[in-house]
C-alpha cells in the first residue's frame, strides 16, 4: 500500500528526476513518488506550480498544517475518478431531507456505538465509567426519534460531552486534565491532543475519499455548502473514538508524551514538533494495524477500513445495500 | 439509462464473461481500485510493451490497443497481462473485429500476452458473430438494471480490484 509522508522540517519540495525531492538544511532527499498517496506538510515549505502539476498527474494530494499543527487546507488535485452517476446519487441523497437524515443518523449512531465500545473496554479494566455508559445509552436511545439534522447534532454533542467527561477517569493523570472541550485554540494539553488527532483523522479520510468516486464537498451530517469539504467530517466521526482517542490513551498511558512536548501560544496550547512526531508515529502505526475482515476474508488495515466505509456509502447511494456504520467489536 | 448514455465497449464485453457486477459498475464509470497491484501491473504492461506499434486507436466506442502491419497483412491487437481469462480476451477481440466489420473492414486480430511471450490469432467466423451479438445483448440487459447483481464469491474475487468494494 502507498504511504503517507509527513514533513516536519522547513525547506523546499520540488520535482526532480521525475520524482519528489525534499531540500532541507540537511541536504537533498528523494521521495519515490510511486509509493506515496499523500503528503502532510507541517513545516514551512516552498513549492511551485511545476510540483503541483506533477502531483496532480501522479494523483497525490497535499495537506497543510500551520505552525501550531492546526489543519489549514488541502491541495486536492483534479478528481481522477469520475462517475457522473455517483455524483447524481450523492446529490439526490443530500437534497432529499428524509434520505439525508437517514445517512446523518447512521454516522452519529456509528460514532455513538464506537464511543461505547471504548468505554466498555475501560470498564472491563476496572475504570469507573459505568455511569457514563448508562448516560450515553440513554442519550443514544433518542437517536431513532430525531427528525432533524439539528436534533441529531445536539444528541451527538451531548453524547460526546458525556464521553469526554470520562477522560479524566480513563487517563487518570493529573498532568493531563480534560476540564472542558476547547478548540480554536485548544485550551490545554489534552484538548490539543484531541484537536491534533482529529485533524489527522479528517485529512486521512479526505485522502481516502480522493480514491473513490465520492465528492468530498457533499456531506450529510455536516452541512454541505458546496465550497468546503465536509464528507470526511461525517465519515471520520465513526473512527475518531476507536483510532484517535485510543492513540491518545496509549500515548498518555505509556507516558510517551510529557508536559514538555507542549507549548503555550497566545491563549492556546499546541504540541511541539517533537510531540507531533511522537503522535503521528503512533497514529500511523494504528492506521496500519490489521484486522481480519469477515466478508472479504482478508486482513485489512484500519486505513483500508476507512476506504471500505466509503465503499459502503457508495453502495448505499447506488441503492444496493443500506449503509451500516462500522462498529468495533472489542 | 438509455442506449445513448451507455455505449457498449470492449471493456464491458470483456467483463461480461468475467463478472456481471463489473459490467454494471464499469458502465457507470465506477472504476475499480486504481492502486490494486494487478491493476497497476496491467497498466504498466500496457504502457511499456509494443512501443513501436500504434497505440490506442479510437473507433466509435472502441479503443484498440494496437494496429500492426502493412495493408493486406494488417491486424488489430489486444494486449493482456495474462491468459487467465483467455476466453474473455478472445471475445473482446472478436467484438472489435465485429465492430470493424460494420465499417466494412475485414481484418485479423491478434491477442498479445507479452509476459508469457505468446500471441494468438483471432478470426471472426459465423459462430464468433453470434457469440458477440449475444454478449452485446447481455451487456445492454445488465446495464439497464437499476442495481447490480449482488456479489457472489468466486475464485476470481481473490485477485479482483473490486473485491473490497463488493465485500465492504
Amino acid at each position: 500500500m502507498k504511504k503517507s509522508i509527513y514533513i516536519f522540517k522547513d525547506g523546499q519540495l520540488k520535482r526532480e528526476s521525475n520524482t519528489l525531492c525534499l531540500i532541507t538544511e540537511e541536504g537533498k532527499r528523494f521521495l519515490p513518488i510511486e509509493d506515496i498517496s499523500e503528503v502532510h506538510i507541517l513545516g514551512e515549505m516552498d513549492l511551485n506550480k511545476r510540483l503541483l502539476e506533477f502531483l496532480a498527474e501522479k494523483e497525490v494530494i497535499l495537506h497543510f498544517y500551520n505552525h501550531y499543527g492546526y489543519y489549514t487546507g488541502t491541495y486536492y488535485p483534479r478528481q481522477h475518478l469520475n462517475s457522473g452517476f455517483m455524483i447524481v446519487k450523492q446529490v439526490e441523497h443530500y437534497t432529499d431531507p428524509v434520505r439525508r437524515l437517514e445517512l446523518a443518523r447512521s454516522f452519529v449512531t456509528g460514532a455513538y456505538k464506537n464511543i461505547r465500545q471504548v468505554l466498555v473496554y475501560y470498564e472491563r479494566r476496572e475504570k469507573q465509567v459505568g455511569a457514563t455508559i448508562a448516560h450515553i445509552d440513554d442519550l443514544g436511545s433518542a437517536l431513532e426519534s430525531t427528525s432533524t439534522i439539528e436534533q441529531l447534532m445536539a444528541v451527538e454533542g451531548n453524547i460526546r460531552d458525556a464521553y469526554y467527561g470520562s477522560f479524566d477517569t480513563i487517563i487518570g493523570d493529573p498532568d493531563f486534565p480534560f476540564v472542558e472541550r476547547s478548540k480554536r485554540p485548544p485550551g490545554n494539553e489534552l484538548n490539543a491532543l484531541i484537536s491534533f488527532g482529529n485533524s489527522l483523522m479528517y485529512t486521512t479520510t479526505l485522502s481516502e475519499i480522493y480514491r473513490t468516486h465520492l465528492d468530498p464537498r457533499i456531506g450529510f451530517l455536516h452541512a454541505s455548502n458546496f465550497r468546503r469539504f465536509s464528507l470526511q467530517l461525517d465519515v471520520a466521526e465513526i473512527f475518531k473514538p476507536i483510532i484517535v482517542d485510543r492513540v491518545i490513551f496509549t500515548l498518555l498511558g505509556k507516558h510517551m508524551l510529557k508536559k514538555t512536548d507542549f507549548e503555550k501560544h497566545l491563549n492556546g496550547m499546541a504540541l511541539t514538533q517533537k510531540g507531533r512526531t511522537t503522535f503521528i508515529k503512533e497514529f500511523e502505526q494504528k492506521m496500519l494495524t490489521t484486522l481480519k475482515h469477515r466478508d472479504l476474508g482478508r486482513e485489512v488495515t484500519y486505513r483500508r477500513l476507512v476506504r471500505m466505509e466509503l465503499y459502503k456509502l457508495e453502495k448505499h447511494l447506488m441503492g444496493e445495500r443500506k449503509y451500516e456504520p462500522f462498529v468495533a467489536r472489542w | 439509462m438509455t442506449d445513448h448514455d451507455l455505449p457498449v465497449n470492449g471493456t464491458l464485453i470483456w467483463y461480461y464473461t468475467v463478472c456481471h457486477r463489473q459490467v454494471w459498475l464499469m458502465a457507470r464509470h465506477l472504476t475499480p481500485d486504481e492502486q490494486d497491484d494487478n491493476v497497476v501491473l496491467g497498466r504498466f504492461i500496457h504502457e511499456s510493451t509494443y512501443q513501436r506499434d500504434k497505440h490506442e486507436i479510437l473507433i466509435g466506442n472502441i479503443k484498440i490497443d494496437l494496429v500492426r502491419g502493412a495493408k493486406g497483412s494488417a491486424l488489430v491487437g489486444e494486449i493482456k497481462k495474462s491468459s487467465r481469462s483467455e476466453a474473455s480476451a478472445r471475445l473482446q477481440l472478436k467484438y472489435y473485429l465485429y465492430v470493424l466489420k460494420q465499417y466494412g473492414v475485414d481484418i485479423k486480430g491478434m491477442l498479445f500476452f507479452p509476459e508469457e511471450k505468446r500471441n494468438e490469432e483471432i478470426v471472426l467466423d459465423e459462430e464468433g458473430i453470434r457469440e458477440v451479438e449475444n454478449a452485446i445483448a447481455g451487456v445492454k440487459r445488465i446495464v439497464s438494471m437499476p442495481a447490480p447483481d449482488p456479489p457472489v464469491k468466486t475464485r476470481r474475487c481473490n485477485h479482483c480490484a473490486y473485491a473490497e468494494f463488493c465485500w465492504a
